[in-house]
């Protein structure tokens, strides 16, 4: 099994820089389909779905390794050395951006740029650290999603399992984008908001840019400050959009954002 | 016409108000522009306390992150999501679970209008569902365990069967223990009271004989000997119940044999008792040992006996028969032709459950002491050893019919008169007796005995002292020897003997037989044999038998 596969690699144009596009917690590559196109004329466009997402290999998915954001890191590192990425550019949305943060730590002279959409090294508020969530609030998320009432399957399951009233209808949201094993979410889910990585943040070296979105339940406006404080050439951006998902609900905006960035070199 | 569309705008929004389900209309940044009555009913407030905020934050903490990460990409992505399944925060903090649908509505340009979201109250779809989940696990649960036990089920099977053959077993070893109870507490019980008048009557003919009154002598003796012959009778009577008795089969007229018990039939029953015999003409001829056939006999009539304490009438039968092949393979008997002698009382009789036990060794209806249980397995023992069957018809408050079926003898027709012989031929001092017993005390009654009956008796504690006794004295007529011994066997010693001595007479004694001299219960023939303990007549007429050969 290549990583090719594995991961459901998709490279659309050429360029002598390589353009990683990650995709976060929710959804595969598409979200991105807005965004990425429009740097098909100047760089190489990589984009591709995490082991659990989308059309990757769900045979590959191993509990133990994507217990953590590191599995997931080292497997871009393994996109990375399959393409042969050198100096390219790491854009990570949600979760990935830290594992952007973790992979160029991994594989030095991979990503000489990082890009961050609507990042967070930690969702649980600590001390004078405001994450954005309580501990008891991760906590519900936990419990909601293991309990096979209230929790994903649940959530999702008019979605995943079809709607026999309309069964052209469920087909079409089955093979949506957002199909996702109830199982593997709630793992990803679990890896994602318990995660801590703001200890690794003192060790990159790269340029980064954060794009921080205003009312983002998910990513509050003092987590993107925090990062800018700590993150060395460090660029903070607020948009006007509104929610977690700028690619998709502000893609021109977020495009702007980029290739300002990316364009400055 | 204006008050029709009046009508017809108040009734729109009577229906937009009122209807089943929360109506919410968001801009495309999310932020509401309007709701209905119903769901701000539904959530406890007003509905201009909903307008400007957005519907996540209507949601709780999961549902918010759900519905940023999922449900609102669908919207943007596919203009749609479908009943999704989300819990919605009331005024009051409690929860309203909810089945969510949203459509966004594009105008001309392509831009989005504006986003309709449509909210079902879910609550009792819930509860159902939680009840669907729980009956799932509970089924899946059950299914498991169901699993788990068919797999171990050949398992359980032969653990159940080994416990239950263990219990059989171990019930099987207490009925036989309790049944040795019942025999050793008869046996040593009657033994104990002829071992009272052997030595009571010994005790006595010694104290005579020491001060010389010698006139009462006989009678004591006669005492003596008389439980003595009795105890006989007993061991004669284990042996066989154990079938290991040594039969002398010989052609029998059960007619004629029946008919010569009269006399004694007559002093056992007593007077209350009113004998009948009933002998079918033309009586096959079977083989048997007589003795023991009287003994059967006897023994059914004092059973019968014992039967009608009140008095009845006993009725002694005998009859051609056929056993058939159905018959046969249910009892354990070969399909044929049968003597049948049958005994049958006007007695109490006897419940199917007592038939059952009534011929198991040792079983017996009488208090301990008084019966051995041996009688009717006794008789049963003789019946099966004889290649017969024995069968008993009972019917409680009307009597007991009790069956004994011999097989038919073809051939000669001439019965051997069947008489009890009191003879006690003797011998002379010129037959010289070689007599080999191992038993110190038995071996000096033996040799009494024989000097008594006038024989010369030169007598040997073993085989080896036997051997070289003939090569020593060639006047040695008869070897009398016991069967079971330490260095080799009396078969084997009169094999010996006859290589010496080819011709020489033997006569075999023991207590007990075996193979040596016993095959298949029968003795073998030209084998002359004397059953332990035996009296001066028995040893008279066997030891003349044996010379007179």
């Amino acid at each position: 099994m290549s990583v090719i596969q594995r991961n459901n690699v998709k490279v659309t144009s050429t360029g002598t820089r390589t353009l990683l596009f990650a995709h976060g917690f929710g959804c595969d590559q598409n979200m991105w389909r807005h965004v990425a196109p429009q740097f098909e004329n100047d760089f190489r466009i990589v984009t591709f779905d995490h082991v659990g997402a989308g059309g990757s290999d769900l045979s590959t998915y191993d509990f133990q390794k994507y217990a953590t954001l590191e599995g997931y890191a080292s497997d871009i590192v393994e996109i990375g050395q399959e393409l042969g990425i050198e100096d390219g550019i790491f854009v990570g949305h949600s979760v990935s951006a830290m594992m952007g943060v973790l992979a160029s730590l991994k594989a030095p002279g991979m990503f000489s740029k990082l890009v961050l959409v609507g990042p967070s090294p930690r969702y649980i508020n600590d001390g004078d650290y405001h994450g954005g969530f309580t501990q008891e609030q991760v906590d519900e998320l936990l419990e909601f999603l293991d309990s096979n009432h209230m929790g994903w399957s649940q959530a999702m399951a008019p979605v995943i399992m079809g709607n026999p009233e309309q069964p052209e209808l469920s087909e079409e949201l089955t093979n949506s984008f957002c199909k996702t094993d109830p199982e593997i979410a709630k793992h990803f889910a679990r890896a994602t908001f318990t995660a801590d990585n703001r200890a690794d943040l003192d060790e990159v070296t790269v340029p980064s840019l954060i794009l921080q979105c205003a009312e983002d339940v998910i990513a509050p406006v003092s987590v993107g400050h925090y990062l800018h404080a700590k993150l060395p050439e460090s660029k903070l951006v607020l948009l006007k959009a509104t929610g977690h998902c700028p690619n998709l609900s502000h893609p021109q905006e977020t495009t702007d954002a980029i290739r300002s960035f990316v364009g400055a070199e | 016409m204006n008050s029709n569309i009046g009508a017809d705008v108040d009734d729109l929004v009577d229906l937009f108000e009122n209807a089943p389900c929360g109506y919410i209309s968001a801009a495309p940044d999310g932020r509401i522009m309007l709701a209905n009555r119903t769901l701000a009913s539904w959530l406890g407030t007003g509905s201009e306390k909903i307008v400007g905020r957005k519907f996540i934050d209507f949601l709780t903490m999961p549902g918010k992150i759900y519905f940023e990460t999922h449900f609102a990409p669908l919207v943007t992505m596919q203009g749609a999501f479908n009943e999704v399944a989300l819990d919605m925060v009331k005024a009051d903090g409690t929860r309203l679970p909810v089945l969510v649908n949203a459509v966004a509505r594009i105008a001309d340009g392509g831009n989005v209008r504006f986003i309709r979201i449509t909210i079902f109250n879910a609550t009792d779809r819930r509860r159902y569902e939680k009840e669907i989940l729980e009956a799932r696990a509970a089924a899946e649960r059950s299914a498991a365990a169901l699993k788990d036990l068919n797999a171990t089920l050949e398992e359980h099977v032969a653990t159940a069967v080994q416990e239950k053959i263990a219990a059989e077993s171990a019930l099987h070893q207490a009925q036989k223990i309790e049944a040795l109870g019942h025999l050793t507490g008869g046996v040593a019980h009657d033994f104990n009271n002829m071992l009272a008048v052997v030595i009571g009557g010994l005790n006595m003919a010694q104290r005579r004989i020491a001060r010389g009154a010698l006139e009462d002598l006989p009678k004591l003796l006669e005492a003596a000997l008389d439980g003595a012959n009795r105890a006989a009778t007993l061991t004669q009577r284990l042996l066989a119940f154990s079938r290991q008795q040594p039969l002398s089969p010989e052609l029998v007229d059960a007619n004629k044999l029946v008919s010569n018990m009269a006399e004694i039939l007559a002093s056992t029953l007593g007077e209350i008792i009113q004998k009948e015999t009933v002998l079918a003409a033309g009586l096959w001829r079977t083989k048997a040992d007589a003795n023991q056939l009287e003994n059967a006999v006897l023994n059914l009539a004092v059973n019968a006996r014992d039967a009608m304490p009140n008095g009845g009438t006993l009725t002694i039968e005998t009859a051609n028969t056929h056993i058939d092949d159905a018959y046969a393979a249910e009892h354990d008997v070969a399909p044929g032709q049968y003597v049948m002698i049958s005994v049958t009382d006007t007695g109490c009789g006897m419940p199917p459950d007592i038939i059952e036990k009534a011929i198991d060794p040792f079983f017996t209806t009488k208090p301990v002491g008084k019966g051995t249980g041996l009688g009717l397995s006794q008789v049963f023992g003789f019946a099966k050893q004889s290649g017969g069957h024995m069968k008993i018809y009972s019917e409680v408050g009307v009597g007991t019919t009790m069956k004994i079926y011999l097989p038919r003898e073809y051939g000669s027709d001439n019965a051997a008169q069947h008489l009890r012989d009191d003879t006690v031929p003797r011998g002379s001092l010129s037959e010289v007796v070689l007599l080999v017993e191992d038993d110190a005390s038995v071996r000096e009654v033996h040799a009494r005995m024989l000097e008594e009956l006038g024989y010369t008796v030169i007598a040997v504690d073993g085989p080896i002292a036997a051997l070289a006794t003939i090569e020593k004295r060639p006047d040695v007529v008869l070897l009398f020897t016991d069967v079971v011994m330490a260095q080799m066997n009396g078969r084997q010693l009169a094999d010996e003997a006859r290589t010496r001595r080819p011709g020489l007479p033997v006569l075999f004694t023991t207590g007990y037989s075996r193979n040596a001299v016993v095959h298949n219960g029968v003795l073998d023939p030209g084998v002359i044999f004397l059953q332990k303990p035996a009296t001066l007549g028995d040893l008279a007429r066997k030891v003349r038998a044996a010379l007179d050969i």
